[in-house]
């Protein structure tokens, strides 16, 4: 009978502890402290032009310029809200004996510009590819004028020849852009 | 805390499922309610009611690969950093689940036409919580680090898989005992769906790589379904009545809600006086979800390679602005949330138990040295195996126990489970009779119940019955 005694006393600690456990040393508001630092890449523009299309009727097309208009997406609240640096990475590619200047314009819905940076492609020694990278940090104040373009200006502008040459249809070489973003987030709760 | 927040806690957190397995219920018939683990299970009693609402109440949880302990320990360190090694520590395979059970009302009796009634009709029903989550890996290493860093590497939307319900439970049960050897038993339910949200079935990957025509290719092959019925009706509608609400839920319990079927089916075998073999399978059903549905479905391919604006080669004449224009109609027609009401089927979560069971050591009476004429055998030790369907790969769980019949009224389990949980869960049960009052507690990893935050799992059950007629 003592046995069984003895039973019910374990029997009946074991339900004290259940009912007294308890968690411990624990913080749930740290949750609050959550931030998300994601770096999210992105293709930008790209375009490949051989040294033919700079000219016409046997004229040097010395400026190529387009737009992209409409873009959303840098004035997203989403954007404004986390976006925190931006790299713009260009990469040329120049296979043509002359030099190139590239400008890339940044401007708002009332085509006001914001923003514009330009870098210099050399030029091929001799039809070997010469790469040229230029990275653009755009923080602070830069990025603000970011997050306000909607209007994208891209000029290709041929630098005059040292020589005086002018490109033909017969020209050899070309001229490869490529492009990337590297968009900084801060996401926090 | 923000809306972010909060959807990032829901989806680590939020559909905590309860560990389904009931290894210390299976095969322990002084309660009552172990007929509902194996159906031909033979309760020790002639007649037994269950309280109402208070019969049987089952908690529990689980997370694979972590305890709450690990992320929110109070130890100084940076909580992102915390949660972003456990996302790279766990894999997708790794699983947060929560189950709940609760008895609305209960019963059974021994019934037969000989002089030993050989029939027990169970019947009853309980309302069930059942959620199971993956870890969506590939999702939070997006969140936390972008694809910059991840250049090649394949996102796969699969990783998002979750299932979560709320339904009732009718059912009717009936164990026969075919002859002294063998008992068979089986149970009819009626699913009423109270709620349901299921998106298990999400296919394709996203991958950033280095390009041809530029620097980055970006591919999105994506195909993402998500269901839910009950949920529409409920936060819809514009009135801020509560008691309507409840009203509406009240009717989807008594089948007012997405029916189902299923059946449990189960075998006691007793080749020897000391040796059983049982095995059940329970939950076979599905629900059918054709009322108050809705369905979210995200599908298409696209390849970007970034934006051509000089000399666009379009030999159609196309400006470089409509180009720009089919670019962003692209991604816009890529992550259209196409919103649909269509009628979807969800199997339940089959359950199968097994147990290997070997009972030794009669009573010796103190007034003649002989056994005790109230029979029976004290002590039982046994294995036994559990395993249940999940959307990935069924569960699977290990137990070796042992069982003590202290006395006529006072029993005891105890339980040694290896599961995805833990290789430590240690469960204790005791069920005590007091008059013809039943009152039984379950609890599985008790070494944890100094910290639950360190449990990686836990389940708990107990409740309370009226019982009539044990031990003849």
């Amino acid at each position: 009978m003592l046995n069984s005694k003895l039973n019910y006393i374990v029997c009946f600690f074991i339900l004290i502890l259940t009912c007294t456990s308890c968690v411990k040393d624990v913080d749930f508001n740290q949750a609050e402290n959550l931030t998300l630092t994601p770096i999210v890449a992105a293709s930008v523009v790209y375009t490949d032009v051989e040294a033919s299309r700079f000219s016409e009727n046997g004229t040097e097309i010395e400026t190529v310029r387009d737009s992209i208009a409409n873009i959303e997406i840098f004035t997203e609240q989403f954007v404004i809200d986390n976006l925190v640096r931006t790299d713009l990475v260009f990469e040329v590619t120049n296979s043509i004996d002359r030099s190139f200047e590239l400008d890339v314009e940044f401007l708002d819905e009332s085509d006001t510009l914001l923003d514009v940076f330009t870098f210099e492609a050399l030029p091929s020694n001799g039809s070997n590819e010469v790469i040229t990278m230029v990275t653009e940090v755009y923080e602070n104040e830069r990025l603000e004028a970011l997050k306000q373009t909607t209007k994208l200006v891209i000029t290709l502008r041929l630098l005059p020849s040292s020589d005086g040459s002018t490109l033909n249809e017969n020209s050899t070489g070309r001229i490869i852009l490529k492009s990337k973003g590297l968009f900084y987030l801060n996401l926090s709760a | 805390m923000s809306k972010r927040v909060i959807v990032i806690v829901l989806m680590l957190f939020g559909f905590v499922t309860f560990a389904q397995n009931k290894q210390l219920l299976f095969g322990f018939n002084d309660i009552p309610q172990s007929v509902l683990i194996n159906p031909s299970t033979t309760p020790d009693n002639e007649l037994f009611v269950g309280l109402p609402l208070i019969s049987h109440i089952h908690l529990g949880f689980g997370s694979s690969g972590i305890s709450a302990f690990d992320l929110f320990a109070d130890d100084g360190r940076d909580f992102s950093d915390k949660l972003r090694q456990v996302i790279f520590q766990l894999d997708n395979n790794d699983f947060f689940m929560a189950t709940q059970q609760v008895d609305i009302f209960s019963g059974g009796f021994a019934f037969g036409s000989g002089i030993e009634k050989d029939r027990y009709l169970s019947f009853g029903m309980y309302l069930e919580t059942d959620a199971i989550a993956y870890h969506p890996k590939d999702y939070a290493v997006l969140a936390f680090e972008g694809n910059a860093t991840n250049i090649g590497r394949v996102f796969d939307v699969s990783d998002l898989n979750f299932t979560g319900e709320v339904l009732s439970v009718l059912h009717v049960g009936i164990t026969k005992k075919m002859n002294d050897k063998l008992t068979l038993g089986a149970r009819g339910k009626i699913y009423s769906s109270v709620f349901n949200v299921t998106s298990t079935d999400n296919r394709g990957s996203f991958i950033t790589e280095e390009g041809q025509n530029n620097l980055l290719i970006h591919t999105f092959n994506i195909d993402f379904t998500f269901n839910s019925s009950g949920i529409a009706s409920l936060t819809e509608d514009s009135n801020s009545d509560i008691s309507n609400d409840i009203k509406t839920l009240r009717k989807r319990l008594l089948f007012g809600g997405n029916l189902g079927l299923g059946l449990d089916f189960g075998f006691t075998y007793q080749p020897s006086d000391q040796w059983t073999i049982e095995g059940s399978l329970l939950d076979v059903g599905f629900v059918r979800h054709a009322k108050d549905i809705e369905t979210y479905r995200v599908k298409g391919t696209y390849v970007y390679e970034g934006i051509n604006p000089l000399f666009p080669e379009v030999p159609t004449g196309q400006t470089a602005e409509d180009y720009w224009n089919d670019i962003a109609d692209n991604f816009e027609e890529l992550f259209d949330i196409d919103s649909t009401a269509t009628k979807y089927t969800t199997w339940r979560p089959t359950k199968l138990n097994a147990a290997v069971r070997y009972r030794f050591g009669k009573k010796i009476s103190k007034d003649c040295n002989c056994y005790a004429e109230d029979g029976g055998y004290l002590n039982a030790v046994g294995a036994q195996l559990f395993a249940i369907r999940r959307p990935r790969a069924p569960q699977l769980a290990l137990t070796a126990f042992y069982y003590r019949r202290v006395f006529k009224g006072l029993q005891f389990k105890a339980t040694y489970t290896i599961d995805s949980f833990s290789f430590t869960n240690v469960g204790l049960g005791v069920s005590t009779d007091i008059g013809p009052l039943n009152l039984y507690v379950l609890a599985d990893n008790v070494l944890e119940y100094q910290n639950l935050a360190k449990a990686q799992s836990l389940s708990l059950q107990f409740g309370l019955n009226f019982v009539f007629g044990k031990g003849q």
